[in-house]
C-alpha cells in the first residue's frame, strides 16, 4: 500500500520551475531512493512534501490525507519527519536533550521524553555523547543526532536528505548499516543521497530527478542501466 | 545529592534572609535600593523567558511595563479601583496587547522582529501622550495616596512605610524565579529553547512555532505588567518616557544582556550590577568617592568639572560596560561563571 503519494508536483520559483510534474508512491516498509544531479529540485521535493513549501500545483497524500498547505509540525504530528542537508544541531543543548525535543512531540512528560530519547540515541550509537553540547561534535555525529532527533518523534515516515554528505568512507558505511536497521524495524524511508553506491544497497526503488522533472523510477539495477540517466549524470556521449 | 542539598539549604537561608531585612533596617534608603533591585530582578526575569530562553529579543518590553503600570494608574486615578485590583486589570490589558502583538511581530525573525518591537511600543508611547482623556497624556498621573489593603475589616497595610513595597517587590521576585524554573523544568522551557538555537529544526520536529511564541510572550508580557503595575504604586508616578520610553525596554534587555541570557541566576546577576551602578553614578558617587580619597580637590577646577559632569555622564559609563561586556563575555555575566567553573573542572580531571 502507497504510504506517500506524489502527484503531478509542480514548484515554481518566480519563472524557474525547481519541480514540475513529478509523481510517484513510496509504499509502506520500503525505502526509496531520490537521486538527480546538482540543482535538480531533490531538496525543494523535500520541502513541498514536508509543509516548508506550499507546492505551486498537484497533491501530497500521506497515509490517504492531503497535506497540501499544512504546516510543518502538523505534518510532523502525522508521522513524517524529515532530516536536514545542512545538518541543524539545537547547539547549546546537549545532545540528549536535543534528542528529547524531538520526543516531547509525542509526550509531556519529561521523564518519558528522556526515556524515548536514550532509546534513539542508542539505535545511532552515541550513548557516549548524551551530555555533550550538540554544537561540539564532529560532523558525522551530527548527522546522527539529525536521524535520532527524527526517529524520536515516532514516525511513519522518515525522509533523510543526504546523511553521508561530507562524511568519510567509515563513517558513511555507519550511516548505510543504521539505515539498514531502521528498515529492519520496519520504517518506510526516503533518502537523498548523491553516492551512488550507497543508493544503489540500500534503495529498493529509486526515483532520478533532473532539472526539477521526474527522468526515470525503477529498481536499482533498472536506473543504472537506464541511458538516459548516464547522460544526464555524465552528460551526451560525443557523436 | 549532597550539592542539591547545600543548593536548596542555601536559597531558603537567603530567602529567610531577605524577608527578615526589613525588621533589623530602618534606613529607607537602603529599602528603597532592595526595592529597585527587586524590580529589575523581576524585570530582567520576566524579558528572560520570551528573549533568553526563546531567543525573541524583544526591544519592546516598556509596551507590557507602560500599559500595566498605566492600567493600575488610571484605574486608581479615575475610578479609585484599588491597585490589588487594578493590578489583574493591567494584566489582562496587557495579554490582550501581547496577543496583538504577538500575531503581527512573530511573522518576522531575527532583527526585523527587533525592530517591529521597537515600533510597537513606541506606538503605545505615542498613544498614551495623545489619548489625553485617557491617560492625561504627556503631564501623567499622579497618585498622591494609595488606598490602604484591607481584608474585610482588617487594615493588612497602609502603604505609609517602604516596608509593604519590599516584601511585594520580594513577592515579585520569587514568583518570576518560580515561573522561570518551572519553564526551564518543562516541556515548554525545551520547546523554546528548540525555537531558539534553530526555528526550522524546531518547526520540522512538530513545534507550533506561533503558538509557543505567543505562551512566552503572553508569559513574558504578563509577568513585566505586574512590574509596572508596582512601580507604578511605589512610585506614584507615571508618565509616558518614564515607563513606555525606549530606554525602559533597553533597561529591561540590558539586565539579561549582562547578567546572561537563558539563565536562571542571569537577571538577578545583571541586576546586582546594573542598579548599584546607575545608582551610583546618577547620585555622583564616583566624584565623592574621588574627593574623599584625595585624588581631587573637590574645589579645584577638575573637582567641579566631576561634579557638573559626571552624573549626566552615567548613561556614557553605562555604554561604555556594555560594549565591554559583550565583546569580552558574550554570554554574559553567568555565561563566564560557567566557562570558568568548566575550566576548572578539566583542570582537576
Amino acid at each position: 500500500m502507497a504510504i506517500l503519494e506524489i502527484k503531478n508536483v509542480s514548484k515554481f520559483f518566480g519563472g524557474l520551475a525547481a519541480n514540475s510534474d513529478v509523481s510517484f508512491d513510496v509504499h509502506e516498509g520500503m525505502i526509496m531512493g531520490l537521486i538527480g544531479p546538482n540543482g535538480a529540485g531533490k531538496t525543494t521535493l523535500f520541502n513541498c512534501i514536508t509543509g516548508y513549501y506550499p507546492p505551486s500545483k498537484g497533491e501530497v497524500i500521506f497515509n490517504g490525507r492531503k497535506l497540501n498547505g499544512l504546516d510543518p509540525d502538523k505534518v510532523c504530528m502525522l508521522g513524517m519527519v524529515r532530516t536536514w542537508q545542512k545538518v541543524r544541531p539545537l547547539a547549546k543543548l546537549s545532545v540528549v536533550d536535543n534528542v528529547m525535543v524531538g520526543a516531547l512531540a509525542r509526550t509531556s512528560s519529561l521523564k518519558v521524553a528522556r526515556e524515548m530519547a536514550m532509546e534513539q540515541i542508542k539505535v545511532v550509537r552515541m550513548e557516549h555523547r548524551t551530555n555533550f553540547l550538540a554544537g561540539g561534535l564532529p560532523i558525522g555525529e551530527r548527522k546522527k543526532l539529525e536521524v535520532a532527533r527524527a526517529l524520536a518523534t515516532q514516525p511513519k515516515i522518515l525522509l533523510l536528505d543526504e546523511v553521508m554528505g561530507g562524511l568519510n568512507p567509515a563513517e558513511s558505511e555507519e550511516i548505510i548499516q543504521l539505515i539498514l536497521d531502521i528498515k529492519q524495524r520496519g520504517l518506510t524511508q526516503m533518502v537523498i543521497e548523491h553516492d551512488m553506491k550507497a543508493i544503489m544497497r540500500i534503495s529498493d526503488r529509486i526515483v532520478v530527478l533532473t532539472s526539477g522533472e521526474k527522468l526515470t523510477e525503477g529498481s536499482p539495477q533498472e536506473v543504472v542501466s537506464n541511458p538516459d540517466v548516464i547522460s544526464a549524470y555524465l552528460g551526451e556521449p560525443h557523436a | 545529592m549532597n550539592k542539591t542539598i547545600l543548593k536548596s539549604a542555601f536559597n531558603i537561608l537567603l530567602v529567610v534572609g531577605l524577608l527578615l531585612i526589613p525588621r533589623y533596617v530602618e534606613s529607607p534608603y537602603a529599602l528603597h535600593m532592595m526595592i529597585l533591585l527587586f524590580m529589575s530582578v523581576a524585570q530582567g526575569q520576566s524579558w528572560n523567558i520570551l528573549g533568553g530562553y526563546a531567543g525573541q529579543h524583544s526591544v519592546g518590553h516598556a509596551a507590557y511595563f507602560g500599559v500595566g503600570a498605566y492600567t493600575t494608574m488610571m484605574l486608581m486615578h479615575s475610578k479609585g479601583v484599588v491597585p490589588w485590583v487594578g493590578v489583574w486589570a493591567g494584566m489582562a490589558a496587557v495579554v490582550v496587547v501581547a496577543l496583538i502583538i504577538g500575531s503581527i511581530c512573530f511573522r518576522l525573525r531575527g532583527p526585523y522582529f527587533v525592530l517591529a518591537s521597537i515600533a510597537v511600543a513606541e506606538i503605545m508611547r505615542l498613544s498614551a501622550i495623545n489619548l489625553t482623556p485617557l491617560t492625561n497624556g504627556a503631564e501623567g498621573i499622579l497618585a498622591t495616596e494609595i488606598p490602604a489593603f484591607k481584608i474585610g475589616a482588617t487594615v493588612v497595610t497602609d502603604f505609609v512605610t517602604k516596608v509593604p513595597f519590599y516584601y511585594i517587590g520580594l513577592f515579585l521576585v520569587l514568583l518570576t524565579l518560580a515561573v522561570t524554573y518551572w519553564v526551564q523544568h518543562s516541556k515548554l522551557g525545551y520547546f523554546f529553547q528548540a525555537i531558539r538555537e534553530d526555528q526550522d529544526a524546531a518547526h520540522s520536529l512538530g513545534i507550533n512555532i506561533a503558538l509557543y511564541k505567543n505562551i512566552g510572550l503572553v508569559i513574558s508580557a504578563v509577568l513585566t505588567s505586574l512590574a509596572g503595575s508596582f512601580y507604578g504604586i511605589y512610585v506614584g508616578f507615571v508618565d509616558p518616557p518614564t515607563v513606555l520610553g525606549l530606554d525602559v525596554s533597553v533597561q529591561i534587555m540590558l539586565i539579561c544582556i549582562i547578567g546572561g541570557m537563558g539563565t536562571i541566576w542571569g537577571p538577578v546577576l545583571g541586576s546586582l550590577i546594573l542598579v548599584p551602578l546607575s545608582e551610583a553614578l546618577r547620585s555622583n558617587m564616583v566624584t565623592d568617592l574621588l574627593v574623599k580619597i584625595g585624588m581631587v580637590n573637590a574645589d579645584s577646577r577638575i573637582g567641579i568639572f566631576l561634579k557638573e559632569n559626571l552624573s549626566h555622564a552615567h548613561v556614557l559609563l553605562y555604554g561604555i560596560l556594555v560594549v565591554l561586556v559583550i565583546l569580552f563575555m558574550p554570554d554574559g555575566l553567568m555565561g563566564f561563571v560557567k566557562k570558568l567553573a568548566a575550566r576548572r573542572n578539566r583542570e582537576a580531571v
